[in-house]
């Protein structure tokens, strides 16, 4: 799919040329081992960057320049993946075919090499205003959690249920070490992101190999840095929760039902595939267990699912239903898990979590950003990532192996986050 | 079967209109493995009063019934429609808005199948009162659930302060009381009035050969038998041109308060052309006024008066519209008083000349391009524009001809204080103090 290069080492571009899009997809994922402190760091970098550098000193000179490259995206993203934290500068460029003026796309790759090697300075470190505000805009984004509810309530899940862990840890970090950052503690973070983390560069669109990989060498002359161990999530210890029960209550309409497990498998076990086809006759889509029993025959919610965190072996049930109706909810989902570990699961139920498994891959593959996106997960097992090497493998699971993957799953906590009862009544006359 | 072609997109289009008035659009897009298809009919939440068809005389139904209905069409005597889809891999859904109801699924694999059960399970109806008495359970707690979403509870706060009786101030699911009230023979009523072909548009994108997907259509189409096709009359109240009210506020439990500014459109009756420039002339004007390198933006955003939730929009169909400008902030104050200052000094001195025009015009074509690669975009914008007599491949060369005096025009349809409104959505903790 993509053809690697490694340009140093630690460095890799990975180049997929094609007519299909009209634009040009660039993208350089930096990656760091996750922790509160680096994930905090990792976030406010990522804004300051992209508030202005020293070309465009300013940020309204800075926009305006991307808008007269016809709109250019170009923007700096603070995620995780495992046991990682990522920090991605994303470029989309419309391909200087389709417009009536040309060299749109160098300019791009500029921008890009001026955003990540010539910040805006001020004797030798960061500006303190700039960092000041983007600090602030950092806590505001991880402060906005609280106003959605099923954010909220899954992440207080998982904090109950992995505190102190990658699974945890958010991408954002945590107002505490957001507002420990210095303008010198941020410059080592940036100067430590350019030097010693781990870097995929990503190119697809219409463009010839060998021209894109001379103009990438010339424009980001890395050095090269150690190579990481590869992740084994498994092997992270935890404590295990001590209760199974958890309620909190805020000021809200909706019950808000999320349920924890664990399995040993994750993304790097032989049984992953597994796993994916019995997450998907559990909640995983619309023909689940969980949508006809709990939804459709019961009418009990609007949405409830189950999704599979391979990162970390857990597995989540999320529900929104009447705030009176927990009880009736849990049994109703346990009884659907113990139907699966009982054996209870069709011929047909598989056949559809096939197919939609395998349309679901095909699919992300028709978007720059999927292809991208799937191959930098992929690419990390040890074997040549295709379409058809996955669907072989769902193909051949069988009934007996789902059940065998259902009995390894065990609920761990249940957490439900609901209205304060005193003041139920008078909810909706605000 | 009518080909179009658009040389600079590099993009051919395929259009048929069926003998039962079903309008077929078909655009294939290579290097794609997935095919996305939608069939929307014209007819959304605003539509609450009209005359049946075979009638005389108009009905007022029960406010939420165009969604209600959407959910209802998937469930057969034989069962869930979903359940066929996923047989065949595809991932379907729908959606209502103000306006249109769009039933669509994707695949990869068995396109003809997918096609005739997309085809199928729109154009035949099935409702009984047991059924329509389960789903209120259902739709309830989506209900419940956008109650407790801040943001969907400002932006109709704001829609509701700018509307004094036009439906778009109706929250589009309705309300629990307001969809206890619906019955089969509502649905039916609703059904067929809005669905018959001739009120619909069918739209395949992605992986398709056009001829013979076209004639599986005009096949599938050809056996069924519909009513003849009556011009649907559909009634809407008067509407003061200017805002009902100035200003109104909610109070939920959040962590910080969030406001709207709506301005409401005084110019709703345009359509084709002239709503198209009409309505990307607004959207540049707001652009080169509220965008992210306006003078406006970097002082707000400096001054920590707006944060990264800060968005506006412009929104435009016949009967009604508006602007929207707002963010999350700790100082509602002075951020409103900030909006309003700015569309003042625009109003009394238009500050805008050809290069300030150029740049977001380039901004805006890179955006259409861009979508262009996106499915999704193409089948659910070239729809909607269809709808208003609009083609969304005109918007590029529309864009091109845009003048600053366009941009200055347009614009006039939302200046005044008249049009202005202010919505917040605040933390509970500040009620006592208010």
């Amino acid at each position: 799919m993509f053809q690697t290069i490694e340009l140093q080492q630690g460095i890799h571009l990975h180049i997929r040329p094609t007519d299909q899009f009209k634009t040009v997809n660039f993208s350089f994922k930096f990656k760091q081992k996750l922790s509160n402190q680096a994930a905090s760091e990792r976030s406010v970098l990522a804004n300051v960057l992209l508030h202005s550098n020293e070309l465009f000193p300013s940020n309204p000179a800075f926009r305006s320049h991307l808008d007269e490259l016809y709109g250019t995206i170009m923007y700096l993203d603070s995620s995780k993946k495992g046991s990682d934290h990522s920090i991605t500068l994303l470029a989309e460029s419309v391909n200087d075919q389709y417009l009536t003026t040309g060299g749109v796309l160098d300019q791009v790759i500029n921008l890009m090499q001026t955003i990540l090697f010539r910040p805006n300075l001020e004797q030798g470190t960061f500006k303190e205003s700039i960092v000041k505000r983007e600090k602030d805009s950092v806590i505001q984004r991880i402060e906005s959690i609280y106003d959605d509810k099923t954010r909220f309530a899954q992440q207080r899940l998982v904090e109950l249920m992995r505190p102190d862990h990658p699974a945890s840890i958010g991408a954002n970090g945590t107002i505490k070490d957001v507002s420990a950052i210095t303008k010198e503690s941020l410059f080592n973070a940036y100067k430590k992101m350019l030097e010693e983390d781990e870097l995929d560069i990503y190119v697809v669109g219409d463009v010839d190999v060998e021209e894109m990989t001379a103009k990438l060498k010339e424009a980001f002359p890395f050095k090269a840095r150690a190579k990481k161990q590869k992740n084994i999530h498994e092997n992270i210890e935890h404590p295990t929760s001590q209760k199974n029960n958890v309620s909190e209550q805020q000021e809200m309409k909706q019950g808000k039902l999320h349920i924890g497990y664990n399995t040993p498998i994750t993304f790097t076990h032989p049984d992953f595939p597994k796993m994916q086809i019995t997450n998907g006759i559990f909640g995983g889509y619309p023909h689940a267990k969980l949508f006809l029993n709990v939804r459709e025959k019961e009418s009990m919610a609007y949405y409830v699912s189950s999704s599979f965190s391979s990162a970390y072996g857990l597995l989540f049930v999320l529900a929104g239903i009447d705030a009176s109706k927990q009880e009736k909810a849990v049994r109703l989902i346990d009884e659907q898990l113990e139907a699966m570990k009982n054996g209870e699961i069709s011929k047909n139920e598989i056949d559809q979590t096939v197919a939609m498994l395998k349309n679901q891959l095909k699919e992300a593959l028709d978007s720059a950003r999927g292809q991208i996106e799937i191959y930098d997960q992929y690419k990390d097992l040890d074997e040549k990532f295709s379409v058809d090497s996955w669907v072989e493998k769902w193909t051949s699971v069988t009934k007996d192996d789902i059940q065998e993957m259902a009995k390894s799953i065990n609920k761990e906590l249940v957490y439900f986050l609901s209205g304060k009862e005193e003041l139920s009544h008078e909810g909706a006359s605000l | 079967m009518k080909e179009l072609h658009f040389k600079q997109l590099d993009e051919k289009m395929f259009h048929e209109k069926m003998d039962n008035g079903l309008e077929v659009y078909i655009l294939p897009k290579k290097g794609f493995s997935k095919t996305f298809v939608t069939f929307t009919t014209k007819y959304g939440a605003i539509d609450r009063t009209f005359v049946p068809l075979g009638d005389s005389e108009s009905v007022t139904v029960p406010d939420g019934i165009a969604h209600f209905l959407e959910h209802k069409m998937f469930e057969k005597e034989d069962g869930d429609v979903f359940q066929k889809f996923s047989g065949y891999g595809a991932s379907a859904n729908a959606f209502t808005s103000f306006t249109r109801t769009a039933y669509l699924f994707s695949s990869t694999d068995h396109l003809y199948e997918n096609t005739e059960t997309l085809l199928n399970f729109v154009q035949e109806p099935y409702f009984t009162q047991a059924t329509v008495e389960k789903e209120k359970g259902i739709i309830g707690q989506e209900i419940t659930m956008y109650d407790d979403q801040p943001d969907w509870r400002l932006y109709f706060g704001a829609i509701e302060n700018m509307y004094k009786d036009h439906p778009v101030k109706i929250d589009i699911a309705g309300t629990i009381e307001s969809i206890d009230k619906i019955t089969a023979e509502h649905l039916y009523t609703c059904y067929e009035t809005f669905y018959h072909p001739s009120n619909m548009l069918l739209f395949v994108v992605g992986a398709v050969n056009p001829e013979d997907m076209m004639k599986y259509i005009r096949e599938n189409q050809s056996k069924k038998e519909f009513a003849e096709p009556q011009p649907i009359q559909r009634e809407f109240p008067e509407e003061p041109l200017e805002v009902a009210k100035h200003e109104n506020k909610l109070f939920m439990d959040v962590q910080k308060p969030k406001v709207y500014v709506g301005l409401k459109a005084k110019e709703t009756s345009l359509q084709g052309e002239e709503m198209m420039k009409h309505e990307l002339a607004i959207q540049l004007a707001l652009e080169l006024i509220f965008g992210r390198s306006s003078d406006f933006y970097v002082e707000a955003y400096e001054k920590g008066w707006i944060d990264e939730s800060y968005a506006f929009d412009f929104t435009l169909e016949k009967g009604y519209g508006f602007a929207l400008i707002g963010s999350d902030t700790s100082m509602p104050k002075e951020l409103i008083d900030s909006i309003k200052k700015e569309l003042k000094k625009v109003e009394e001195k238009w500050p805008f000349g050809q290069s300030d025009l150029d740049r977001v015009r380039k901004k805006k074509i890179g955006y259409f391009l861009r979508a262009l690669n996106s499915v999704e975009f193409i089948a659910n914008q070239f729809t909607r524009y269809a709808f208003n007599e609009m083609d969304l491949f005109d918007a590029v060369p529309v864009l091109e001809k845009m003048t600053v005096e366009d941009l200055q025009k347009a614009f006039k349809s939302i200046e005044g204080e008249e049009q202005q409104t202010v919505f917040s959505v605040l933390p509970k903790k500040e009620q006592t103090v208010s």
